[in-house]
């Protein structure tokens, strides 16, 4: 098919129109489309996808308190962060944390960080990350029905747990 | 060190002496890593910019020097210069095209640079020969221990290190191997790769990283997942995927020499004629037929040729290297020219 403008390349954009229904349609090649601004993308990019996976509001916030919600420090607003899908500063990590955490489930189905910490991060920022990755490890040993492994790991738990009990801002996470 | 150094030798990642180097060009891990009490890229303002970039070169010169890792600045940096950083596989092309103060430290040995301003604050990367995580894992990890104790990271007990986008959060840990995947290219099965990798959540890119399309039956297998798994089990489940693609393209390499040997072998034969022979060659075509003849050294088609040969033509024979080496800047069907002369200087005759 020819294009139906500029009678010379291939059409290779089908657009259909309907206006007060009647219906429209133009058959057009891509150079013409991209003048005629028909909406077509030829381009691809991660934050345009991310951003549609960012809920239009933080669950269990009303609308209007959503669009209020602005971070302190870099400025950054929820529907910027909505439409970009990047954060501006590490404190957006807290202010837009209720938007974040379904983001984070889509993308890596986690979100706990149970890796590497810094050596200035506190000991028991350490010990509740280690306690973290026990739990799943202890869940995939009882999949695997390897219980003797397993109950090692119950008791490295426990201890764990005792520790933290005890150890100040043990109500944290 | 300077840029032109780096015309006088290449990267050890490029000998092929790497486990599986075969089918394993090289391995490279990235952390992505932010300053904290500094904004995040993308709302720094120009100054801030400034004074991360300014902030990080002090704190390098203490860390780096001594371990013979230099910065480089990339702001008043010539494009021909940036991009040959980019074909070495030193920095992104996003960070070679980028605004604004940032720069980039690079080892002697091209197997480690550190991106400053690009997307993060800082990117570590580890490149090795081959199929070497454990190594590459263990030499980001010795490097990034020792910067964080002279400059401060973002980081949250829940979230991890954080970073601008949250595909990178948690370890900020993204692996990246690179396989030659010919055979499977040329029986045409690489959709049964694609999309078994894709199902597991790995992305599968070109040659050239995002957005680009595969050149030379080169792809990078990278994990999508950084949060929620440390930094050992995402290299582990790399090191039990990457041999299954390594199986199916030996087999299908097996099948191409059992089946079909002449057709392999005059594939092999007229890659290495054009390139010996050839007097004005384009990039695309010389980079299809160093596949070919990759995958005929590699068989033993081809005897008396290094690999290493055949990995820095793949490397040399790019716009910015040629016009480097020329020193001069090279229209398109000069450097065509350039180019067919150096690989015949380079190819040994057999």
């Amino acid at each position: 098919m020819i294009c139906g403008k500029c009678n010379k390349n291939h059409a290779t954009v089908h657009v259909t129109e309907v206006i007060n229904g009647v219906k429209k349609e133009a058959h057009l090649c891509e150079e013409c489309a991209r003048g005629a601004g028909v909406g077509i993308k030829f381009s691809f990019s991660i934050s345009d996808i991310l951003g549609n996976l960012v809920d239009a509001k933080p669950p269990g916030k009303p609308t209007e308190k959503a669009a209020q919600l602005k971070c302190p420090e870099c400025g950054m607003t929820y529907s910027e962060f909505k439409s970009k899908a990047r954060l501006g500063c590490a404190n957006d990590y807290e202010v837009f944390r209720a938007g974040l955490i379904p983001l984070l489930e889509k993308i890596h189905q986690a979100t706990q960080h149970v890796g590497k910490t810094p050596h200035t991060a506190d000991g028991q920022i350490k010990k509740e990350n280690e306690l973290v990755r026990l739990k799943r490890e202890l869940d995939s040993l009882v999949k695997s029905e390897n219980f003797e492994k397993a109950a090692e790991i119950r008791d490295r738990i426990r201890t764990l747990e005792i520790d933290l009990s005890a150890g100040p801002g043990a109500q944290r996470v | 060190m300077k840029i032109d150094d780096l015309l006088q030798q290449s990267g050890e990642w490029l000998r092929g002496s790497g486990p599986e180097s075969d089918v394993v060009m090289s391995s490279r891990v990235r952390l992505a890593r932010n300053l904290h009490r500094f904004p995040f890229l993308t709302v720094a303002p120009p100054s801030e910019r400034s004074a991360i970039e300014a902030f990080v070169r002090e704190r390098f010169e203490q860390v780096l020097a001594p371990r013979k890792i230099h910065y480089l600045t990339l702001t008043r940096m010539s494009n021909v210069d940036r991009t040959l950083l980019v074909e070495r596989h030193l920095i992104s092309r996003e960070h070679a095209q980028g605004e604004g103060d940032r720069g980039v430290a690079v080892s002697t040995d091209e197997s480690t640079s550190i991106m400053v301003n690009e997307e993060d604050h800082l990117r570590l990367q580890v490149l090795r020969s081959g199929l070497n995580l454990e190594e590459a894992w263990e030499s980001i990890d010795r490097l990034d221990t020792t910067l964080e104790q002279h400059l401060n990271y973002a980081f949250h007990p829940r979230f991890g290190y954080l970073t601008c986008c949250p595909t990178n959060v948690g370890t900020g840990l993204r692996i990246s191997i690179m396989v030659h995947l010919p055979a499977a290219v040329f029986a045409k099965q690489m959709d049964k790769v694609l999309q078994t990798l894709q199902r597991l959540n790995y992305t599968v890119r070109g040659l050239y990283g995002e957005g680009t399309s595969p050149v030379g039956d080169f792809y990078q297998v990278s994990n999508q997942v950084t949060l929620g798994k440390t930094e050992r089990d995402i290299i582990g489940e790399m090191r039990k995927v990457i041999p299954e693609v390594l199986k199916f393209e030996r087999s299908w390499r097996h099948k191409l020499v059992e089946d079909e040997p002449r057709k392999l072998e005059d594939k092999v034969w007229r890659a290495y004629g054009i390139l010996k022979n050839a007097r004005t060659i384009s990039s695309e075509e010389t980079i299809e037929h160093l596949s070919s003849l990759r995958l005929g050294v590699n068989l033993s088609i081809v005897q008396g040729i290094p690999i290493s040969t055949v990995n820095e033509l793949f490397i040399f024979t790019q716009p910015s290297h040629l016009q480097k080496i020329e020193r001069k800047v090279l229209e398109t069907e000069e450097r065509d020219v350039v180019r067919a002369d150096f690989i015949r200087k380079r190819l040994p005759s057999v």
